[in-house]
């Protein structure tokens, strides 16, 4: 048994001091949002929430998280298998690279492509209109978010056992049917858990898709640009409203992420048997 | 007895797709999209010569940003290191009520767009409200456009990162080994010094510069809560975006450089850390 | 007294896992306590350590009451499981661990290090970290560990659990050599008859939390009082038999009683014969002990030095097991399918519960 009941003043004194930490550090602000948003009651947000312009960049900003989720999970799901299974020459060169993107301050990735792609960028002539477009900024985005499904899928990947494979190969089972039956099912859950941190983290992007799409109204402007600009123009209940639009979704996002990492930890801390 | 085996069962397991082609996509994938923009910005930040980067970035505006984007990522990191090693001891070992709601809320920074909390911070501690008025009119405390405001958001961004790195490690500690220390007489806090800390200590450090490392490069939460003044309240994020927007490319690019060499010698050292761990 | 145990209990839930346990251990002794996995005897040297609180009784540690002590003021030292070494100290900073809290002077701290590592045959050791050490190095350092403080009581769950089997009988034989130079009281836990016979003393028999008979190994073995105890130390026949007066109805077979069995007079029993008592014979002229009667032979297995033959009795519709020298099976050449007498040398009686 790992958890023990409290008796004594100072672990209550402990659990005290990281409840207030955690609670000012992040209910307090989101209490705040909310009040603030909500202070002439729920018209004005709806209102501000459903204008036209709101409505495109949230459409332009769920397009853009749900295509590149998919691409990272695809290829998140390749990258992984290959750090995971294969040896070859600068695999840990590689392997450091996956993290880069947590680390790398957006507005850098954002200024890479117009240094590549802009105006007078080195690749200026690229068949692709990338800078202030579309395609830039989903490029921008895979960036941002590359690394969750990979990270998530490696540790999983690595703990299998070859054995099951194996086991399965030894029946006659073909590699792809291995790896859709065997293989897949143990790690179906880490590739979720990844898409969806890939999702909030898309969903969330704000400093590369700004540099790069240049926040054009109505074209280029995602969710988050929309909050910026509507700051700017002094409109706060719009950027409030979308705030508190991206704030839910966001929460929402945690709860399925809550959901999915309580399911298999479930089982680990059941009450054990103590006896032996 | 003869078992007919499938001919297969001999050979080495396959991929399910050709290894060679698996491989290439994977390294062209991580390539294009990681290790080419890197390179590209460091080309561009130096091609213009050593002197312009050095003119570039001894620019008391450029200094200064990177100066305060420096100081207030590593104030956050020393205060989360702290406050998220006792978050996590307080959750693996303590049953309280409300503790899973207080595990499920630490991973609100990781879903919460860094843009939002911006303006929750600035709804919560502008100059208009009850906290942000209370605080500079009585106690002359300027949250907002000031490094109180950029700390406070980095503090909010970085949480959970030593807790998520700790957790595990606590978790999977071998309680054994502190009730071998208590029969050996030691008290709860010098079996935690001796023999708890020494085990977790690197899982601290390594959540500790990941944060660290992440607030360095934070701008949507910081362009909102800080005001963007130049000399005062202007992060290195901040300062590159207004030098883009401005077109004045190069400095930019000798700012990026700066900032993207210190996110990688963190991360390098990040990595250095968990491979020592797992040499041991 | 060295140990003393008086009614202690505990409960997990509606679950008991000790029940109402009391014991007495002697000074110097080492005392075996063994059950199979699930029969509370990990928590009840938990709770002889303070490391489990109980639910009541009380626990005496050499005529002092340390209940309601923490496991810090007990002076126990305590072998785990999996070692649990201190995974960021070498060998010796392990063992000088406890020392420290002592605050020990470093030289005669560094002495007593010395003094222990030889004493486990590790002196060279010393700096080795416990991942640099084999499985049997890192549990020999765990038990130089809890002796540094010379505590008065060692307690130690199941130490050997998680070596392979001839690392296990070497250290075993280390063990009892250095517990008895140190002469320190000992309790150690363990699931394995083997174990339990080559080491202790005395022995324990527990189960579903309560102990239920203690004894000499050759007491436990050759005559237990529980049919638990009986079938749990090794392997055993059952026969279900009636004693009247001096003497055993076993079917129409008359048998002579037991000695020491007395108390169970007039009732109904269980002869408990072990294989290595059984006697084959081809006629019944040929068995040295009493018949037992008559029947097919089902099986026989190469078992190391014995081999284990199986044989159907007809009489009572039973199978039993007897354990034979090579040679004399040899020189009986029987096969499944024959027909053998059955003899036994030597038998203890039960109680039929």
């Amino acid at each position: 048994m790992r958890e023990k009941p409290v008796r004594t003043f100072w672990p209550w004194l402990l659990i005290a001091v990281v409840v207030v930490y955690a609670g000012l550090l992040l209910l307090a602000p989101l209490v705040a949002v909310i009040s603030g948003a909500f202070e002439d009651g729920i018209q004005p947000v709806l209102e501000a929430i459903t204008a036209a312009e709101a409505l495109l960049s949230l459409r332009l900003t769920f397009f853009l998280a749900i295509t590149a989720s998919v691409i990272n999970a695809i290829l998140g799901l390749i990258v992984a298998w290959v750090l995971v299974r294969h040896r070859f020459p600068g695999k840990w060169f590689f392997n450091a690279l996956v993290d880069l993107p947590f680390v790398v301050s957006p507005v850098i990735v954002g200024y890479v492509m117009i240094v590549l792609f802009g105006r007078t960028g080195w690749l200026q002539n690229f068949p692709i209109q990338l800078a202030f477009s579309l395609p830039g900024m989903l490029v921008v985005t895979v960036f941002v978010s590359l690394p969750f499904v990979i990270r998530e899928v490696m540790p999983v990947l690595a703990s299998l056992t070859r054995e099951q494979e194996e086991a399965a190969f030894t029946l006659g089972a073909s590699s792809w049917m291995t790896f859709y039956r065997i293989v897949f099912p143990a790690i179906r859950h880490g590739i979720i858990y990844g898409i969806v941190l890939t999702l909030a983290r898309a969903l969330g992007e704000f400093g590369a898709v700004a540099v790069i799409g240049g926040g054009v109204q109505g074209v280029t402007e995602t969710a988050t640009i929309y909050i910026y600009r509507s700051l700017h123009d002094r409109n706060d209940i719009g950027a409030y409203s979308m705030a508190i639009t991206l704030g839910v979704i966001s929460v929402g996002i945690l709860v399925v992420m809550n959901w999915l990492r309580r399911d298999p930890s479930e089982k680990g801390s059941q009450h054990v048997d103590p006896t032996e | 007895m003869q078992l007919a085996f499938p001919a297969k069962a001999a050979a080495r397991p396959h991929l399910p797709f050709g290894e060679w082609g698996l491989r290439a996509a994977a390294i062209t994938y991580l390539i294009v999209l990681i290790a080419i923009p890197v390179i590209v910005i460091n080309i561009e930040g130096l091609r213009g010569g050593l002197d312009l980067f050095w003119t570039d970035i001894t620019r008391p505006a450029a200094l200064s940003a990177l100066w305060l984007s420096i100081w207030t990522a590593g104030v956050m990191a020393v205060v989360n290191t702290i406050m998220g090693t006792l978050t996590a001891y307080v959750l693996v070992f303590y049953k309280f009520p409300g503790k899973r709601l207080l595990d499920s809320v630490i991973d609100l920074p990781f879903a919460i767009p860094t843009l939002v909390t911006g303006v929750m911070l600035v709804l919560l501690y502008g100059p208009q409200t009850l906290i942000g008025g209370f605080l500079d009119q009585q106690l002359g405390i300027r949250v907002l456009f000031a490094p109180p405001g950029i700390i406070l958001a980095l503090l909010f961004l970085g949480y959970p990162f030593v807790i998520r790195a700790v957790q595990p490690v606590l978790a999977g500690l071998d309680a054994n080994q502190q009730e071998a220390a208590f029969t050996l007489g030691a008290s709860s806090w010098v079996t935690f010094r001796r023999v708890v800390l020494p085990a977790i200590f690197p899982a601290m450090i390594t959540g500790g510069l990941l944060g660290f490392a992440r607030a360095l490069g934070e701008f949507g939460s910081i362009v909102i809560v800080s005001g963007n003044i130049p000399m005062r309240s202007q992060t290195a994020a901040v300062y590159i975006f207004g030098q883009v927007e401005g077109g004045n490319m190069a400095a930019a690019s000798s700012v990026s450089v700066i900032l993207l060499l210190v996110s990688l010698v963190v991360t390098l050292g990040v990595d250095f850390i968990y491979r020592r761990k797992s040499y041991a | 007294m060295s140990i003393l145990l008086n009614k202690v209990s505990k409960k997990y839930g509606a679950q008991n896992i000790v029940r109402e346990f009391s014991l007495e251990i002697e000074s110097g002794e080492l005392f075996v306590l063994l059950g199979p996995s699930g029969s509370g005897k990990s928590t009840l040297l938990r709770m002889i350590a303070g490391l489990t609180p109980q639910d009541t009784g009380e626990i005496y540690l050499n005529d002092r009451n340390v209940t309601a002590l923490s496991p810090q003021k007990r002076g126990i030292g305590f072998v785990f499981q999996n070692y649990s070494l201190f995974q960021h100290m070498t060998a010796a900073q392990n063992i000088a661990f406890g020392l420290e809290i002592l605050r020990v002077p470093k030289a005669e701290r560094d002495e007593r290090v010395h003094e222990l590592l030889g004493l486990i045959g590790m002196a060279d050791l010393g700096n080795r970290m416990p991942s640099q050490l084999s499985g049997g190095q890192q549990q020999r350092v765990a038990v130089a560990r809890a002796l540094a403080q010379r505590p008065e009581v060692l307690l130690l769950d199941e130490p050997f659990g998680a070596l392979d089997v001839k690392i296990r009988a070497q250290l075993r034989q280390n063990l009892r050599d250095i517990q008895q130079r140190l002469n320190v009281t000992a309790i150690l836990v363990t699931h394995d008859q083997d174990e339990a016979f080559e080491l202790a003393d005395r022995i324990g028999v527990i189960d579903g939390g309560e102990l239920l008979e203690v004894g000499t190994p050759y007491q436990l073995y050759r005559k237990p009082q529980h049919r638990f105890t009986a079938t749990f130390l090794g392997s055993v026949n059952l026969l279900a038999a009636e004693r009247n007066g001096t003497t055993i109805h076993l079917g129409d077979k008359r048998l002579p009683a037991p000695p020491q069995t007395d108390h169970l007079a007039g009732q109904s029993v269980e002869m408990m014969l072990r294989p290595e008592s059984v006697e084959i014979a081809l006629t019944p002229e040929n068995l040295e002990g009493h018949l037992l009667g008559s029947g097919i032979v089902e099986s026989i297995a190469f078992a190391g030095v014995l081999e284990r033959v199986a044989i159907r009795v007809q009489d009572w519709e039973q199978t039993v097991h007897a354990l034979v020298n090579p040679d004399k099976a040899r020189e009986l050449n029987i096969r499944p399918g024959d027909h053998v007498y059955v003899g036994v040398r030597d038998f203890h009686l039960l109680p039929l519960n």
